[in-house]
């Protein structure tokens, strides 16, 4: 029954998904821990970490939240259910586009999204470095790490890397 | 341009499409982006730079993943239904294993408490990623009033007030649409 629930309310977070997994963090924290109680925040964190630590696009974190709910089927569930709907809407809207390049439309819904894509992707970074009660050493380690990418143009690898010397060092 | 590049092409077979994707998705430490610029712009030549960065624009605000979203757009266009679907199977094939098989060796260990310490630091370091790219992508709002307020309502609404996403996404594009038909964004 879990699966069935876990791939309806994905594919609903999947049609408001702009700007990518990132955006949808929050959410999927919010049902998954909060009101499923599926994972503990500890374990959604770490099925993030994982996600981020291994190549591919990010939006595999998915398939781990699934894998913890409901083992390979539950994978599978997740990523498909994720990926499908903005899927259908990209086969369909791409050409779309296309034709109303000049619509004064399409520019005012290109400006709108990028603030909202920006908020979202913001508490993404926030509500994940903040698994239970706010802790400074996680606050500490994004902060360096947000600090880093905009300073440096290393591979994103050697931060997350930082990151585990880091939580070595103080969690 | 070097008279000796190849001119740029898009890929002959279906086969050809799902190797690349494969191949992207097989290298993408660190980000999948720059990996799909490496194999389609410069080695495979299927895309112009011009192109690449255009598709990648309107991938970038359509919901779902970006480069996952560039996948079905580019598979579609050289090779209609059977395209998109093939790009994507060869984009999430090797990355679906290689994150599963990390999670099962991980779960395995995650007794360990140090072990435990580093994954959790990963994490928070990718959470300040997400940091970075929103400070990033809201550098060019910086000037604009209503862009900085709807940044802070979404924030305020989504990180504080736990408000779901399903509720503040379809309100938040309509406000800022508005906005920007008002000449505000």
């Amino acid at each position: 029954m879990s699966l069935v629930e876990l791939g309806l309310y994905f594919a609903l977070l999947s049609l408001v998904s702009v700007g990518g997994l990132p955006s949808v963090m929050p959410e999927m924290q919010r049902f998954v821990v909060d009101v499923k109680g599926w994972l503990t925040p500890a374990d959604f964190i770490q099925a993030f970490a994982v996600g981020q630590a291994a190549p591919g696009p990010n939006v595999l974190i998915a398939s781990l939240i699934g894998w913890k709910v409901g083992g390979l089927p539950g994978a599978f569930v997740a990523l498909g259910s994720i990926c499908f709907p903005a899927a259908v809407i990209a086969w369909w809207v791409a050409e779309l586009w296309d034709r109303f390049k000049d619509s004064p439309w399409r520019k005012a819904i290109q400006r709108a999204i990028a603030p909202i894509v920006v908020g979202m992707i913001l508490s993404g970074g926030v509500v994940l470095a903040t698994p239970g009660s706010p802790d400074w050493r996680l606050w500490l380690i994004a902060g360096l790490a947000a600090a880093g990418m905009l300073a440096t143009k290393l591979n994103p690898l050697w931060l997350l890397g930082a990151g585990a010397a880091l939580g070595a060092l103080l969690l | 341009m070097s008279a000796t590049l190849v001119p740029v092409a898009p890929p002959k077979t279906l086969r050809e499409l799902f190797m690349g994707f494969f191949w992207i998705g097989a290298r993408s430490f660190g980000g999948v982006m720059p990996w799909a610029y490496r194999t389609m712009v410069e080695e495979r030549r299927w895309l112009t730079h011009a192109d690449f960065t255009e598709t990648i624009g309107l991938c970038q605000f359509l919901p779902g993943p970006n480069i996952g979203n560039a996948s079905i757009v580019l598979g579609k266009r050289w090779f209609g239904l059977a395209g998109s679907v093939v790009a994507f199977l060869g984009l999430m094939a090797l990355p679906f294993i290689w994150v599963l098989a990390l999670f099962i060796v991980y779960s395995d260990l995650s007794s360990n408490a140090t072990l435990k310490a580093v994954v959790t630091g990963v994490g928070a370091a990718g959470a300040g990623l997400f940091i970075g790219t929103a400070v990033k992508l809201g550098r060019p709002l910086a000037k604009k009033p209503a862009a900085l307020a709807l940044i802070a309502a979404c924030f305020l609404l989504v990180a504080v007030a736990r408000v779901s996403l399903l509720m503040v996404v379809p309100i938040g594009l309509g406000v800022a649409v508005f906005a920007a038909r008002r000449g505000w964004l």
